[in-house]
């Protein structure tokens, strides 16, 4: 992505606003934007959703591979994830390979889905040593107005959660739903004008400052977390953050699970 | 092309097995307005085919080396989604998409007024969400449409239809099926309004009454799809 100029004017307006305790888009605090959730929308894809939050819209595709096992763990599948954001989303994503905010992006989701442990990778082997399903699952973005990180956590633990294991055409038995049994989900903040605000729109990302996101499984477990951007937080901001996300994370995961 | 099979993909009464007669397209659905951020965008889908395009700009072309003083240069993309298929597409770069890319800037430039922009850049990206046949038929068209939205001067819409043959009966707008056992592909970009083309390909086998039969399926479709686009385009959404 090429580096945006950010305006100071911007960063002042924001200023101002988070000291009159309100926001750019006339949000609360810790309000999110307008959000659905979709799922099966992609014909090609063994699982799929779109999720749009405010003007952020994004996709989620879950294909299937058989791979030879790991020789160290000749009883395990594999969950691969993978995030791009190409030229469509935005006019500051530029072509080429992914860029390193890209690669971010996928790897904090990705930690947050396999280390919730919702996909259990012994359930992939089809034969010890030989033959086991990957799992592959690819974030696209297609409208990038902020927080593409909440928004591709959200689509891949909906593809992930309607998938079906097309074991049938890979000749291996027949197609069943894939067993997937926890639900972790993502919330990130952004400090904008001195103060954490919960989903930040595309216009508090460029004039703000660093960025917390926090992965919480179904029992509030914490399961990933990643600082990015330059800024310095308090253990107090970051405790107020943590209380938000246990009450946020619950919501929308009453939304995925009801899908 | 698949190559010549023997599988019987037209039926006594002569129709197709998705039951189209030979001229028939498949549905089509065209959106506009789909990505709040971009300048214009699309989507359309074809069959189970399905692309979603974003027009940026014109916007300021750097770096200053690719600027040209008298126009506005087009970039063009052309890119299949790693789950847009059957079997995943591994992202980066593939001679094939890099080839339709590069023959969809070359149509889109035949209409896009770009003389009104000098030295500025106009990007489009064209995404195949998903694929079932015909996909960049389908790009280039939603590209088209997506430039309208955009607000950007173009002498015409284009339109891009194929048609090819399967067991010797030529047929307008292949499916998977007809495809992977077809015997011929003959897609064009059509200017609805002139009748003109902006893009030609062909593959595969056409005696010349074959060929003038798919020109015209071709050049009839065109008419119908055009309908589709003006429509999408006064109105934000058409079927």
């Amino acid at each position: 992505m090429s580096i945006p100029i950010v305006p100071k004017l911007l960063r002042a307006h924001l200023s101002d606003l988070s000291a009159n305790n309100a926001r750019i888009d006339g949000r609360s605090q810790w309000e999110g934007r307008n959000l659905v959730v979709e799922h099966s929308i992609l014909p090609r894809a063994e699982g799929s959703a779109r999720v749009r939050m405010g003007d952020t819209i994004v996709l989620a595709g879950v294909k299937f591979q058989i791979m030879q096992p790991y020789p160290d763990r000749p009883n395990q599948g594999g969950l691969m994830c993978s995030a791009d954001v190409r030229p469509i989303a935005g006019r500051n994503w530029e072509a080429g390979p992914p860029s390193p905010e890209a690669i971010e992006l996928g790897r904090v989701v990705d930690r947050g889905i396999r280390e919730s442990g919702c996909i259990d990778v012994d359930s992939l082997c089809i034969i010890p040593g030989e033959k086991a399903w990957q799992v592959i699952l690819d974030l696209f973005a297609v409208s990038d107005d902020g927080n593409l990180f909440d928004a591709f956590a959200l689509a891949g633990i909906a593809a992930l959660r309607n998938a079906t294991v097309p074991a049938e055409r890979f000749e291996v038995g027949e197609d069943y739903a894939l067993p997937v049994s926890k639900t972790p989900i993502m919330c990130s903040y952004h400090k904008v004008g001195g103060r954490f605000v919960y989903d930040a729109c595309s216009r508090e990302e460029l004039g703000g400052d660093e960025r917390i996101h926090i992965t919480l499984g179904d029992d509030d477990n914490v399961h990933s977390l990643q600082k990015g951007l330059k800024g310095i937080f308090s253990p107090e901001e970051f405790s107020e953050i943590m209380t938000n996300a246990r009450e946020r994370t619950k919501e929308l995961r009453k939304i995925v699970d009801s899908m | 092309m698949g190559g010549y099979g023997d599988v019987q993909m037209i039926d006594e009464n002569g129709l197709r097995m998705d039951g189209r007669s030979p001229g028939d397209i498949r549905e089509v659905t065209i959106e506009t307005g789909v990505i709040p951020v971009a300048d214009g965008s699309c989507r359309m889908t074809w069959g189970t085919n399905e692309a979603i395009v974003a027009v940026y700009g014109p916007m300021e072309a750097h770096p200053r080396k690719i600027q040209r003083q008298d126009r506005a240069v087009l970039d063009v993309a052309y890119n299949m989604a790693p789950f847009s298929t059957t079997d995943r597409i591994r992202p980066g770069f593939n001679r094939r998409s890099r080839e339709i890319s590069k023959v969809t800037k070359d149509a889109l430039e035949s209409v896009v007024m770009l003389e009104l922009y000098p030295r500025s850049k106009i990007r489009v990206t064209i995404e195949i969400v998903s694929a079932e046949a015909g996909t960049r038929c389908v790009g280039l068209t939603a590209a088209s449409v997506a430039l309208a939205d955009a607000g950007i001067p173009m002498t015409d819409l284009v339109v891009s239809v194929a048609s090819g043959k399967i067991n010797d009966v030529v047929v307008c707008d292949l499916n998977k099926e007809e495809d992977n056992y077809g015997e011929a592909d003959l897609p064009m970009g059509i200017l609805p309004n002139s009748g003109e083309l902006v893009f030609l390909q062909m593959d595969g086998d056409l005696s010349q009454e074959e060929f003038s039969q798919a020109w015209e399926y071709n050049m009839e479709a065109a008419q119908v799809v055009h309908g589709m686009m003006v429509e999408a385009l006064k109105g934000g959404g058409s079927q």
